[in-house]
């Protein structure tokens, strides 16, 4: 009898201990702004008005809020990744999977629709801007194309992927990148890859655009970031090692400068300073732009290059610029087709280049 | 508010048990219909309105069935309350599929009215039915206090999942109740253990269920997955909501009546439904089976009665064909069962018993889950093989093997196995106090893991709702 009442007071004292453990840690942790590890803001407390109680909005988004602003939220993050790989032992949390410490996140299917929108896009892009110029396009994989079917993960039928660009996209040259990758050229807690495995590629799109037949070696200094926390690492929510990340300079890239068209402004290649914001590989080119120019002073040609490109494009573009006097960089994502003879004005002096990875492709409906 | 969010947990919980155990006993009831409205407002502000006059009709019905009790015009109130009770509900839950159902039928353009369910009106209005009979048939005193009434009706526990608690269950204890560190301890254990199922469990077979109905990669083994996944996907999200019930019931006291009693190890239908939604199935026993003779009548008779119980059984539900398909399909085998069936499965070995029963639920909970009959019909053929849909493809295997573990911890926890070892352990006071030491430590891993599940997760719908 005894020994129930003890065991009973400690079951009792364990739930109230713990749960109003966690009310007053709600209390005592004040509301943060940020999510690093999720890079996202979090929810703050919702506005109040009668409207919106009686509707039950407010009390939807309390919920919301309550969720963004649970103390410890990493962490419980984290029991709930540990617990789904290996309680479960299922094989993905939120379709993010773990292979040697690489975190990758399954795409799946493949949207067919998506990838002909995509290249409709391209050929309408073509046909605005682009006619009688020297326009490629090149794929770049996601990380998936080598470790997903490898490890019984799921992922898109590639092949396919590339022959409905291939059959659709009218009027440009298919530069196949493709063999020049592999796993190891991409950060493992991150989706992109590494700018110094990219040389390879640069080189290639260069020579395929026609610049030059033999492009020679350029020469490059190695900077190393560390710890570099990609954005699988945060969605991942385990302790995994960090990445280096690597930017690479030279003369030509060192003298650079960039424009922003929609900010009016100018800066650097790599931005430093964006190293530890919420995205890190916003170093290279400061991130998400719509529109920017590099200017290379160093240029003995006044050939141009436009590339419409993702995230991926903003850590090869540096390593085009010995080419070139001038780089602009377009993300559909952020700017309107239609808007862009406001901002660059097309000539035939000037290579086109299409560079887009393919998840981008898969969900192609962003590009505006 | 459902009890599987972080509002419920860190906030409303802590206020109510704080309150409720430092104020005087005689507002110990005042303290739980406050946060009851409460708990209601915050999911269904303009519905709590609803819930409020439902709770006002039945206290005067109540009390004008106790004053006409001698008269021979005693029927007519409970008669009123009926109407009253049954026609809130069929006005919000049913008369739009009666008007499609009518246009459909007569090629009239009636308008539908479009209107939203009110959260657990079936279930509140149900609860309410059973006080007013109860007191026309002299099973219950009439309730002259008010707030014990809309206590007994809005108890948050149970009130918008059920289980569906009779008056005459806590009609003593919303009285006179006691607590108790056992109750207080055995009602934590038994909140976390259902919060466990729902969230660990029924939510994660819930994802496989929504896995397969995005998929356009669909295959026959899929199919079955699908449906096995939803067969368990619905037992841990209603068990776990009835475990939580409970077990918030006997934290403030309240004993209510177990509701699930481990359904899937039964060896006929017959079983299965002494086993599953016990207090639904007590309910319409009681207040329409026996009141229409029971099974003290003709066959003919009887096979009626069950007929319009599982009929109603089914529409209650919800108010889709695919549902009355659902209540008649198990009175098909009631019927089968007690003249055909009853004589062989007693014959069989205990497996096959337990293979025609999974195999015909799991059926039945194709029925059940799909949008209209037409998805239904879709379901079966391809589990049989009827659609142009591979045996096999990597996307199948890809999720088997994802959650093949998960399937197989459903399979345990979906019988008494564990409990029955852990009865077994206990006999020995050296496992005993090895379990006495390890409870309080799962319980804190499990409210871990299960905020964190609740953190990181979107998907998390209780299935019952919507009844």
């Amino acid at each position: 009898m005894m020994k129930n009442k003890i065991k009973n007071t400690i079951i009792i004292a364990t739930f109230v201990v713990f749960i109003y453990g966690i009310v007053l840690l709600k209390i005592l942790v004040p509301d943060t702004e940020i999510s690093y590890s999720e890079r996202r803001h979090l929810l703050q407390h919702p506005s109040f008005s009668s409207e919106r109680l009686l509707s039950g909005e407010y009390f939807k988004d309390y919920e919301r809020y309550a969720l963004d602003q649970f103390p410890f939220r990493d962490e419980f993050r984290s029991i709930k990744a540990y617990t789904r790989f290996n309680i479960f032992s299922q094989k993905d949390n939120n379709s993010i999977y773990i292979i040697d410490g690489n975190i990758n996140k399954m795409e799946y299917p493949l949207n067919e629709k998506a990838i002909i929108n995509a290249a409709n896009k391209l050929n309408e892009v073509y046909q605005k801007y682009l006619q009688g110029m020297n326009v490629s396009y090149a794929i770049i994989p996601d990380k998936n194309y080598f470790l997903a079917s490898k490890h019984g993960y799921l992922s898109m039928d590639y092949e396919r992927l590339v022959k409905l660009m291939k059959d659709n996209v009218n009027n440009m040259n298919y530069i196949d990148i493709f063999g020049l990758l592999e796993l190891k050229d991409y950060y493992t807690t991150d989706i992109h890859w590494r700018q110094e495995s990219a040389v390879d590629v640069a080189r290639l799109l260069i020579e395929k655009m026609g610049t030059r037949i033999d492009t020679p070696d350029v020469q490059y200094t190695q900077n190393s970031l560390y710890p570099f926390y990609g954005s699988y690492y945060g969605q991942a929510a385990l302790k995994l090692s960090p990445d280096t990340l690597i930017y690479m300079t030279n003369e030509v890239i060192d003298n650079a400068s960039v424009y922003d068209h929609i900010d009016k402004s100018y800066s650097k290649v790599y931005v430093e300073d964006r190293f530890g914001t919420i995205d890190s590989y916003d170093i290279f080119l400061s991130g998400a732009k719509s529109i920017l120019t590099i200017t290379n002073p160093s240029s003995s040609s006044d050939k141009e290059l436009i590339v419409f490109r993702d995230s991926f494009g903003s850590s090869i573009a540096p390593l085009l610029l010995n080419e070139y006097a001038k780089i602009t960089l377009v993300d559909l994502r952020y700017i309107n087709t239609d808007l862009l003879g406001n901002y660059i004005n097309f000539s035939e002096n000037q290579d086109v280049l299409f560079l887009y990875n393919t998840i981008i492709l898969n969900n192609s409906y962003m590009l505006k | 508010m459902v009890f599987s969010s972080i509002s419920f947990l860190y906030y409303f919980l802590p206020t109510v048990l704080g309150l409720y155990f430092i104020v005087p006993k005689k507002y110990k009831n005042l303290v739980l219909l406050i946060f009851s409205l409460f708990f209601y407002f915050y999911g269904e502000p303009i519905y709590g309105v609803l819930m409020i006059v439902s709770i006002t009709s039945g206290y005067l019905h109540g009390l004008w069935i106790d004053k006409l009790r001698e008269s021979r015009y005693a029927k007519v109130p409970m008669i009123s309350s009926v109407v009253v009770g049954i026609g809130l509900l069929v006005y919000f839950k049913y008369f739009d599929f009666i008007i499609d159902n009518l246009n459909s039928f007569f090629s009239v353009n009636i308008s539908s009215l479009n209107l939203v369910l009110p959260i657990g009106i079936s279930f509140y209005t149900f609860q309410i039915l059973s006080y007013t009979i109860d007191v026309y048939q002299g099973e219950a005193k009439v309730q002259k206090n008010i707030l014990n009434l809309a206590t007994y009706v809005a108890l948050f526990p149970q009130l918008i999942a059920g289980p569906i608690v009779r008056y005459t269950t806590v009609e003593a204890e919303l009285k006179e109740r006691t607590h108790s560190l056992e109750k207080v301890a055995h009602g934590i254990w038994r909140f976390v253990i259902g919060l466990s199922k729902k969230i660990l469990l029924a939510n994660t077979f819930g994802e496989l269920v929504k896995i397969f109905t995005n998929t356009s990669n669909k295959t026959v083994l899929f199919y079955w997955m699908s449906a096995f996944a939803f067969t368990f996907q619905i037992y841990f999200d209603f068990s776990g909501y009835s475990d939580m019930a409970i077990g918030l019931g006997k934290i403030f006291g309240f004993n209510f009546l177990e509701n699930f009693n481990y359904p899937y190890i039964s060896k006929s239908i017959t079983e299965f439904w002494r086993r599953w939604h016990i207090s639904l199935g007590t309910w319409f026993r009681d207040y329409v089976y026996i009141p229409m003779g029971g099974n003290r009548v003709s066959t003919l008779k009887w096979i009626r009665n069950i007929i319009v119980v599982w009929f109603l059984t089914g529409f209650w539900h919800g108010a889709e064909w695919n549902f009355i398909i659902w209540g008649l399909y198990f009175a098909m085998f009631l019927v089968l069962e007690k003249y055909f069936l009853k004589n062989i499965l007693i014959r069989l070995p205990h497996v096959l018993g337990h293979i025609y029963v999974i195999f015909f639920i799991i059926i039945s909970f194709v029925i059940f889950n799909a949008n209209g009959m037409g998805e239904v019909k879709d379901n079966l053929m391809g589990m049989f093989g009827l659609l142009d849909v591979r045996l096999i493809n990597p996307e199948t295997i890809y999720y088997l093997k994802s959650y093949g573990i998960v399937f197989v911890i459903g399979i345990i926890a979906s019988t008494p196995l564990a409990v029955n070892i852990i009865d077994k352990m206990i006999t020995k006071e050296i496992f005993k106090i090895l379990i006495d030491i390890l409870q309080p430590i799962i319980l804190v891993v499990l409210l871990l893991v299960i905020t964190g599940y609740l953190i990181d997760g979107s998907f998390n719908p209780f299935l019952y709702f919507r009844f």
